[in-house]
C-alpha cells in the first residue's frame, strides 16, 4: 500500500577520528511515524541531520523519494529541540517564513499559516514575538512553521527535550491529532521511551557508538494512545529492556575509555 | 535602612529623568553665572553662561553672523552621517566576509589588527594631500573612526549566530541572497546597532578634531578653531555646548529610537 520514502543503506558517518555511525540500514515508508531512540551520544541526531542533508555523509547512501540526499531541501522540514525561531519575526512571520522564501503571495501564505497556527493552539498569538512566549509555545511555533510550507517529510530532533515534564506530556497529548491531520512521513529522534511508544508506528533502536540500528519494533496500536494503556506499557517495557542493555554497554565502554 | 531606593511609581521616574539632570547641570551654571558677574573669576577665560547662550542665539539670528550657526551644524552633521553611513554599509560587508568566509578572514583580519591601534587623526595629513581641504577628507576620517567598531560587532554577531538558523532557512529552500537578507542581516542587527552606536561616538569626536585640521569654512570644529584665532571665548564655549547637545541627541535619541523599533521590540539584547 505504501511507498518507500526514505531508504538508508549502510550509512556510516565519521567526524575526524570518531566513527559515529556504522552500517545503519533502514527503510521508512510514506506516512510512517518513526521514532529513533538510543543512548545519548549514539549518533541518532547525526543520522537525522544526514537525512536532512545538513551534514555530508561519509559512507553509504540515503535516498529520499529515490533521489540521493545532497543537501537540505524543502521536501524535508525540521524541528529542533531548541526551537531555533527567528526572534525578529512575529509568530505569524515565523510560520510564513517557508512560504515567504518560496515566494508564495503574502495573503495565501497567511491563510495557510493560520490553519497550522490554530491547530497548534497558537490562536491569538499571531503578532507576538518569540521572546514573549513560553518554551512549549515556542516549540508549537517551530512545529507549525515546519508544517506550513508542506514538506513531505518532517524531521523532529528531540522536539520535547527542552520542555518541562508537565508541558511535555500536555504537548504530546495535544499534538497527536496534529500528526494525524498532517498525514506526513515523520522521523523523530528522542531519548524518551514513552514519547516514542506513544507517538510512533515504529521505533528504531540505535546501539552504542559506533552505532547501527539494533532493533526495529512496530507499535501496532491505534492512535491516539494513552500512557496508562497496558499494551502501551508493554511496548515501553520491551523497548526499555533492549535499550538498557545498550546503555550498559556504552557506559562500561566510556568507563573503560576513562580508565 | 538600605541606601538603594526602588522606583515606586511614575513620579519617581519623572524626578530621576528630568529633575535630577536639571539640577546637576543647572546648579553649576547658575554658580558660574554668579561668579562671572561678580568678577570673582576671569571674565575673558570664563565668560558668563548668559553671554555664551547670547552668542549662540545671535549666530542663529539675523545679526552680522546671519544664520552661520545653521551652516556649521549642517556641515558637521552632513559629514558625520555620510561617514557613518559609509562605515555602516562597508563595515557590515567586511564584518560578514570575515565572519563567514575563509578568504575574508585571510585578507581583512591582519589589516584590522594592524590599523586598529592607529589614532584616526594620524591619517589626516595623508588624506589632506590626497583629497585636499574638502568634505571628502573629513567624511573619510569619520568613516575610519566608525568602521572598526562596526566590523568588530558584526563579527561578534555572526559568531553568536546558531548554525541551525541557517539550516532551517536552507531546509525551506532559501537561496544565498535570501539567507543574506532574511537571516544574516536581521540576525546581526542587534550587534550592528551596538557597533554603530559605539562607532558614532568615536566618529563624532574624530570629526570635530578633523574639522579643526581640514575644514575650510564650516563645521563646528572649524568654528571653534577659527574662534580661537580671534580669542572669541564665547563662541568656543558655545561650540562645546552645541557639540555636547548634538552628541547626546545622536547617541541617545537617534540610536535609542532605532533600538526601540528593533532589538527592544524583539526582546534581543546584546550583552556588553
Amino acid at each position: 500500500m505504501s511507498v518507500d520514502k526514505i531508504v538508508a543503506q549502510n550509512v556510516s558517518m565519521r567526524f575526524g577520528d570518531v566513527l559515529a555511525i556504522r552500517d545503519a540500514t533502514c527503510t521508512i515508508r510514506e506516512r510512517e511515524f518513526v521514532a529513533i531512540i538510543g543512548p545519548s551520544g549514539c549518533g541518532k541526531s547525526t543520522f537525522l541531520y544526514l537525512i536532512a542533508g545538513f551534514e555530508e555523509i561519509t559512507g553509504g547512501t540515503i535516498k529520499v523519494n529515490d533521489k540521493p540526499v545532497t543537501g537540505p531541501g524543502p521536501d524535508r522540514g525540521i524541528v529542533f529541540q531548541e526551537f531555533v525561531l527567528f526572534p525578529w519575526r512575529t509568530v505569524m512571520e515565523n510560520v510564513t517564513l517557508g512560504l515567504d522564501i518560496q515566494k508564495v503571495p503574502a495573503e495565501e501564505a497567511r491563510r495557510r499559516a493560520q490553519k497550522w497556527i490554530t491547530l497548534a493552539g497558537l490562536g491569538g498569538f499571531e503578532d507576538a514575538y518569540p521572546s514573549t512566549l513560553s518554551g512549549g509555545m515556542k516549540q508549537r511555533v517551530a512545529i507549525a512553521r515546519a508544517l506550513t510550507y508542506d514538506p513531505e517529510v518532517i524531521l523532529l530532533d528531540e522536539p520535547f527535550g527542552a520542555l518541562d515534564v508537565q508541558t511535555k506530556n500536555y504537548m504530546i497529548r495535544d499534538l497527536q491529532s496534529l500528526w494525524t491531520e498532517a498525514n506526513k512521513t515523520i522521523v523523530m529522534v528522542t531519548h524518551s521511551v514513552s514519547e516514542a511508544v506513544l507517538l510512533a508506528d515504529r521505533v528504531l533502536i540505535f546501539g552504542a557508538r559506533p552505532s547501527s540500528i539494533i532493533a526495529d519494533i512496530h507499535i501496532d496500536l491505534p492512535h491516539p494512545r494513552s500512557a496508562e494503556d497496558t499494551s502501551v506499557k508493554a511496548y515501553e517495557q520491551e523497548v526499555t529492556r533492549i535499550l538498557s542493555a545498550e546503555v550498559d554497554k556504552s557506559m562500561s565502554m566510556e568507563r573503560r575509555a576513562a580508565a | 535602612m538600605s541606601a538603594i531606593s526602588l522606583p515606586k511609581d511614575g513620579a519617581v521616574d519623572t524626578f530621576d529623568r528630568f529633575i535630577v539632570p536639571l539640577i546637576s547641570i543647572g546648579l553649576p551654571l547658575v554658580l558660574w553665572e554668579m561668579l562671572a558677574r561678580s568678577g570673582a573669576i576671569n571674565n575673558f577665560l570664563f565668560p558668563a553662561p548668559s553671554e555664551i547662550f547670547g552668542t549662540l542665539w545671535a549666530k542663529t539670528g539675523t545679526d552680522i553672523d546671519a544664520g552661520v550657526m545653521y551652516s556649521h551644524v549642517y556641515y558637521s552633521m552632513f559629514r558625520l552621517l555620510a561617514g557613518l553611513g559609509l562605515a555602516t554599509v562597508l563595515g557590515t560587508l567586511i564584518g560578514i566576509l570575515i565572519g563567514l568566509t575563509k578568504w575574508g578572514r585571510f585578507i581583512f583580519k591582519p589589516l584590522l589588527s594592524l590599523f586598529m591601534p592607529v589614532p584616526t587623526l594620524a591619517w589626516t595629513p595623508i588624506l589632506l594631500l590626497l583629497m585636499g581641504v574638502d568634505n571628502k577628507t573629513t567624511i573619510f576620517i569619520v568613516f575610519i573612526a566608525a568602521s572598526f567598531e562596526v566590523i568588530l560587532n558584526v563579527i561578534a554577531g555572526i559568531e553568536n549566530m546558531n548554525v541551525k538558523v541557517f539550516w532551517v532557512a536552507r531546509s525551506m529552500g532559501a537561496s544565498r541572497l535570501q539567507i543574506f537578507f532574511k537571516v544574516i542581516i536581521p540576525g546581526i542587527l542587534p550587534y550592528l546597532i551596538t557597533g554603530v552606536k559605539l562607532g558614532s561616538g568615536y566618529a563624532w569626536r574624530a570629526l570635530i578634531a578633523a574639522e579643526m585640521l581640514a575644514a575650510s569654512s564650516y563645521g563646528l570644529g572649524f568654528m571653534i578653531y577659527e574662534a580661537s584665532e580671534f580669542m572669541d571665548m564665547t563662541t568656543i564655549y558655545g561650540g562645546l555646548i552645541t557639540i555636547a547637545l548634538l552628541g547626546y541627541i545622536i547617541e541617545n535619541v537617534l540610536m535609542g529610537a532605532l533600538e526601540k523599533r528593533t532589538v527592544a521590540k524583539w526582546g534581543v539584547q546584546v550583552e556588553r
